[in-house]
């Protein structure tokens, strides 16, 4: 039998074709369409308000004022709405495995983990991307960053970049659940320690400036990519180096990912 | 009701628990870096403050009230919400509607068994490494057994809470979205993210007459001894708030309940 | 490539299992305990599949059908032992060999839960990558077998279990695998769904010559499609060969059904070469009166029933 090539081409395809079937039944649950969105933007507000309750309370962090502050959580809501969008079935993963509906994955002649995540398009993960860009363009504006075709092509290479590291957290904490029945918190916790990416790293020192940066990357899902456009004269290298990390980081969390699929034993039936 | 009958229910749970024997050592594990995290966050407001106490707080007590508020979140979340959820759409309700039990006793004496592992397993143990860290902030008195009263009654509130929220699963599939809006209220105005005397002046007035409080500010203000919690005077106006929430929740979800059960079954969904 | 579509040779496959304590005492052992036992699902099983071949794959509960048919979909690795399907060995090579098998696993549906049934197929169509004259040929035999058109625009979700079963078996074939791989395809079912169900896969079998693995523990849909029959338990295979073969065994055995005074019928088995049918009659019609006899081949459900109670064979 003939060899049926499947490249990137037949992915994108794949998942357009799958995305739009996705949007179309999602049409037909429209309370739920509406709860969700409501959902969202009292977190984003929830959010907001704590941030500006402990700006009430303190002028400046850490040498970071108001704006820059603000810069920040922009910039993480921006870089976090790909994990939210694309990548949300991470969540139903433990739940797949436990109950052992997680085998239907894998009698596909496709990637499971890409046959995985196309399931689910998170719509609601675009009320987030909007008071985002908002909060950032805010931001931006009262810094008074230029506004040039480089410093848009730095944005949004940089935002790419800080995305992927949130979804290699979010990856490698749901594959968890392949080795460790009752994993479920370690997503939870992965979700809340995101909320620690819009402050500036520098507040961390020794042992645990490390891990904050190369073993729970919550540095680099605003702080480092951020500092580009923020401290254009003074950029540290691994604000530089941030995208080629981010890729190796998606890659880890990828195979680790993968390597839970080999591993499990699909006992659940 | 038959207390043996409640206790067989405690015992299954924890037995249920521990079978996720790596789960409850992730968790503990998690707790402890969300502690790091706290700490070093805080260290840098208050040294960008330059006064040593804001709202009340000193350091210390803003650490203790967020660590043990994020311990008191594990020990008291539950996934009622998700659990109902799924057991609606799986029509695994109507088994546990037919137990010799009205529903709500049995749903909260099967949680029991979780809570007791989970405050054995996780909450004691970070209790500790804060007593270690904080070197003896925290008094080691009568103010903790006034502490753990407060979380018994805290544990009934979240509870009736979370059937309340819960209840609406009958009526739509949305569970996210309940789920989310319910989480972020809770978390918010309870003092779980920011503490409560952090809150503007109006906003706190508020707050403080709402249940939400009464989960984790309550108890938490308890222990450090805040706000005249030391004497009788101090600690009788909070609890008599839990018992009147306790009250008006229990009847609220009583209500909503029965009233949603029937029309339910009236319509053989 | 030769005349067989799956092959088989002393596979075995342990899992390692924690071993639990009873009681409240026991689960908090547990919680510390580096107490590992080794069980092994599958024992040295051989086994060759043709071209063509609508195999019963059957056993008790437990007896590893599951974990082998997992094996042979490559989604296990086998301990040891080695397995072909259609020449590839399937948990080296799990995409290529997807290519070439379709799987209904129990009463779990593949299909997109929100789409219509016909949205499902054109997904699976790209999947695949079928050239759509084949899909379109492949529909067509669909119509000519089964009623499809009533479920085409339909959600899964709001589907029957009948039907979904069906839409799933449908979509099993859709790429014309080599194998097929039906695990309790008849499950939970009523009796015309079955009938309708067993008719379609005999169907799809003799029209594009679809190997077929079975697994199921009810014995009319043996009886309905299969020739020959391998019976695993406790994960080592006891049996593998035709079903006639296994009556001509048991050819002694009849069953007889007496009906009592009180219109009820009591069945029994008998085996000719030890005991005496008449013999067994005029008993029974001493304590009371008999209103109807029949007496009856063996059936396959009975000759299952005495091999999973260690009859030798």
């Amino acid at each position: 039998m003939e060899q049926k090539k499947r490249g990137f081409r037949f992915y994108a395809d794949i998942y357009k074709k799958i995305l739009i079937q996705d949007l179309k039944s999602k049409m037909s649950y429209r309370a739920d369409f509406i709860i969700s969105t409501f959902g969202m933007i009292m977190t984003n507000l929830a959010g907001f308000v704590t941030f500006l309750i402990l700006f009430k309370n303190f002028p400046s962090i850490n040498g970071w004022d108001y704006y820059h502050m603000l810069f920040l959580y922009g910039f993480s809501l921006v870089a976090l709405t790909p994990v939210q969008c694309f990548f949300d079935n991470n969540w139903n993963l433990r739940f797949m495995v436990q109950s052992g509906d997680f085998i239907k994955y894998c009698f596909r002649p496709v990637n499971v983990f890409f046959y995985f995540m196309s399931e689910v398009f998170d719509v609601k993960g675009l009320g987030q991307l909007a008071f985002g860009v908002g909060t950032l363009c805010y931001a931006w504006y009262h810094i008074g960053i230029p506004v040039t075709v480089l410093t848009i092509l730095k944005l949004i290479l940089f935002l790419i970049t800080a995305s992927l590291f949130m979804i290699a957290i979010m990856n490698a904490a749901a594959a968890t659940c392949f080795w460790i029945t009752g994993s479920g918190y370690v997503m939870v916790i992965m979700f809340r320690f995101k909320d620690f990416a819009k402050y500036p790293a520098s507040i961390f020192s020794g042992i645990f400036r490390v891990v904050f940066t190369f073993i729970i990357p919550i540095a680099f899902v605003a702080y480092y990519p951020s500092l580009v456009l923020l401290e254009p004269a003074n950029v540290p290298l691994l604000s530089w180096l941030s995208p080629l990390i981010g890729l190796l980081f998606f890659y880890l969390s990828y195979k680790f990912w993968m390597l839970g699929v080999k591993k499990y034993d699909f006992t659940g039936s | 009701m038959n207390p043996k009958k409640l206790l067989a229910l405690t015992k299954a749970g924890i037995m249920e628990s521990l079978q996720f024997r790596l789960g409850t050592f992730v968790t503990l594990f998690a707790n402890l870096i969300y502690l790091v995290l706290v700490y070093y966050l805080w260290k840098a407001i208050y040294a960008s403050a330059g006064t040593d106490r804001v709202g009340g707080m000193t350091f210390t007590d803003t650490m203790i009230y967020l660590i043990l508020a994020t311990a008191l979140f594990n020990f008291l979340e539950m996934f009622v919400v998700w659990d109902m959820s799924r057991s609606i759409q799986s029509g695994k309700i109507i088994l546990d509607l037919l137990k010799p039990m009205r529903f709500r006793t049995y749903t909260f004496w099967s949680y029991s068994g979780s809570h007791v592992v989970s405050f054995l397993l996780t909450f004691i143990p970070t209790f500790i490494v804060v007593m270690i860290v904080t070197k003896g902030a925290i008094h080691m008195g009568l103010n903790l057994l006034w502490f753990a009263l407060a979380t018994i009654f805290a544990l009934i509130i979240n509870f009736n809470i979370e059937m309340l929220v819960a209840t609406v699963c009958l009526y739509t599939e949305s569970t996210w979205g309940i789920n989310i809006v319910k989480e972020t209220i809770v978390l918010l105005l309870s003092g779980a993210s920011i503490p409560v005397a952090f809150f503007p002046e109006t906003f706190r007035r508020i707050v403080e007459y709402l249940p939400f409080r009464a989960i984790y500010d309550i108890p938490l203000r308890i222990l450090l001894e805040k706000s005249g919690t030391d004497t009788l005077q101090g600690l009788l106006p909070l609890y008599s708030l839990q018992l009147v929430w306790i009250l008006l929740l229990i009847i609220a979800g009583n209500l909503f309940w029965n009233s949603s059960v029937k029309k339910i079954t009236v319509n053989g969904g | 490539m030769g005349n067989e579509a799956l092959v088989m040779e002393n596979v075995c496959k342990d899992f390692k299992v924690l071993n639990r304590h009873e009681g409240l005492k026991g689960s908090i052992r547990d919680l510390f305990s580096r107490d590992y036992k080794t069980v092994s699902a599958v024992k040295d099983v051989s086994l060759t599949v043709e071209k063509g071949e609508i195999i019963g794959y059957l056993g008790p509960n437990g007896a590893g059908k599951s974990t082998t048919i997992k094996m042979m979909t490559g989604v296990l690795e086998p301990t040891s032992g080695k397995i072909l399907v259609n020449g590839n060995v399937p948990y080296e090579n799990r995409t290529e060999n997807c290519e070439n098998i379709g799987v209904v696993f129990g009463q779990r549906s593949q299909l997109w839960w929100s789409l219509p049934l016909v949205e499902s197929f054109k997904l699976l169509r790209d999947l695949y990558m079928v050239p759509q004259k084949e899909y379109e040929q492949m529909l067509e035999l669909y119509r000519s077998l089964v009623d499809i058109d009533p479920i085409l625009n339909k959600p899964v979700r709001q589907m029957s279990l009948g039907q979904r079963t069906l839409s799933d078996i449908l979509a099993a074939f859709l790429h014309n695998p080599a194998i097929v791989f039906l695990d309790e395809p008849t499950i939970g079912l009523d009796v015309s769904m079955k009938d309708k169900i067993r008719c379609l896969i005999r169907g799809l079998n003799q029209e594009k010559n679809t190997t077929v693995i079975l697994t199921t523990h009810d014995m009319g849909d043996v009886d309905a499609l299969c020739r020959r029959i391998v019976i695993i338990d406790k994960g080592q295979k006891i049996y593998d060969n035709d079903i006639d073969h296994l009556k001509n065994y048991f050819g002694s055995y009849r069953t007889l059904k007496l009906r009592l005074s009180d219109d009820t019928w009591e069945e029994m088995l008998i085996d000719e070469s030890k005991t005496d049918v008449m013999d067994v009659i005029m008993k029974k019609q001493k304590e009371q009166k008999i209103k109807d006899i029949r007496l009856e081949e063996i059936t396959t459900e009975e000759v299952i029933k005495k091999i999973y109670e260690g009859e030798a064979v």
